[in-house]
């Protein structure tokens, strides 16, 4: 029974158009898949920015520490670099926030 | 969305939010200027004062970055800089809707900072010059490749602030609103008001949680963010223009 319950699942997610014939609705599947996309996405992208960022701060930091007379220059310098790094993941924010909320993609 | 968007308190009918309070920045940016500048003293009191202050210190960051002469363009990047930041901060205030959080608003910022570095190059050391300083120092066979991929890159750049400006904002606001819903009517705060015992325990508990964190995490953290968003802004403007300018004097170094 379970099995055959998992087995069924397979076969929805790997024939989406006859699920979909099958039940005969007009509604889009994509609709859930875009909410996981997104949802994962975003993880992925706020995760690997977080590390990117974090060993960025720790060079920084690293050399203010060595060089407090430059802390102010490494300081402009990190904060541009920090900026440029967490643009990747805004990235992926605004692709989220389109597959989230915008209306009438057809894919 | 409709879940949590809510409309700001004021708009006018037909036209867009974002629009309608842009102008209210515009607004109050040139109140505060006509308000400082009326009345000019040698010795600065008020609003002088605080304009003089604020302007000193986009002059020091221009210093910093593009040397002195980079002066010449302390309109553009101060015009800039203090409108994303008022618009940044309105969006901040409750029933108030920020021009910033709009792709079109920063869209805007984004193209004439595009067109404005660009002009500004090739205004330095003319447009044939400009262009061909784009295929950079590579073996002639190489160029019309290094033209390419520069054209791309720079093509890039308002597409960058665009959706850095427009990202850190909506995202911002998206948190904000998920959060107000949490702990509103609709949420605790309503359970805790229903009269159910666990509600009023569960949902005081965590209305209280929630207020705390947002008044004490999330609006100081929103305030630094417009600051952050404001600062980077102008100061990638400022590496744009450098870059176009100083281009220019190597481009007349090596030739």
């Amino acid at each position: 029974m379970r099995r055959s319950l998992i087995l069924s699942g397979f076969a929805v997610l790997a024939f989406p158009t006859a699920a979909l014939a099958a039940e005969g609705a007009t509604g889009s599947w994509i609709g859930p898949f875009a909410v996981i996309a997104a949802g994962i996405g975003m993880a992925i992208a706020a995760g690997l920015c977080g590390l990117g960022q974090g060993r960025a701060v720790a060079s920084a930091v690293d050399a203010m520490a060595r060089q407090p007379g430059a802390a102010a220059r490494i300081q402009t310098a990190m904060i541009i670099g920090l900026a440029l790094i967490e643009s990747l993941a805004i990235y992926t924010l605004v692709i989220a926030l389109i597959l989230l909320f915008v209306k009438g993609i057809q894919f | 969305m409709e879940a949590i968007e809510h409309p700001p308190i004021f708009r006018l009918p037909g036209i867009p939010d974002h629009v309608t309070y842009t102008w209210l920045v515009m607004i109050i940016l040139a109140t505060v200027a006509f308000v400082a500048s009326r009345n000019l003293q040698l010795v600065p009191r008020g609003a002088q004062n605080f304009l003089e202050v604020v302007l000193e210190q986009f002059n020091q960051m221009i210093d910093d970055v593009m040397g002195h002469e980079g002066r010449r363009y302390l309109p553009l990047l101060a015009t800039l800089g203090l409108f994303i930041l008022t618009g940044n901060l309105m969006s901040l205030v409750p029933g108030l809707a920020g021009p910033t959080g709009n792709l079109n608003t920063t869209g805007a910022c984004a193209l004439v900072v595009f067109v404005a570095y660009h002009w500004i190059g090739a205004r330095k050391q003319g447009l044939v010059a400009y262009l061909k300083h784009f295929a950079g120092p590579v073996p002639l066979v190489l160029k019309p490749l290094m033209f390419v991929i520069e054209v791309i890159s720079h093509l890039a750049r308002p597409l960058s602030l665009t959706l850095r400006l427009f990202g850190n904002m909506v995202g911002g606001h998206i948190l904000l609103a998920v959060i107000f819903l949490l702990m509103g009517l609709d949420g605790l705060l309503g359970w805790a008001l229903s009269g159910s015992v666990a509600g009023a325990v569960v949902g005081g508990i965590g209305s209280v949680v929630t207020i705390v964190f947002t008044v004490g995490f999330l609006y100081p953290l929103k305030i630094l963010v417009a600051f952050l968003q404001a600062f980077i802004f102008v100061m990638l403007t400022m590496l744009y223009i450098s870059g176009a300018i100083e281009e220019a004097e190597h481009h007349s170094e090596h030739h």
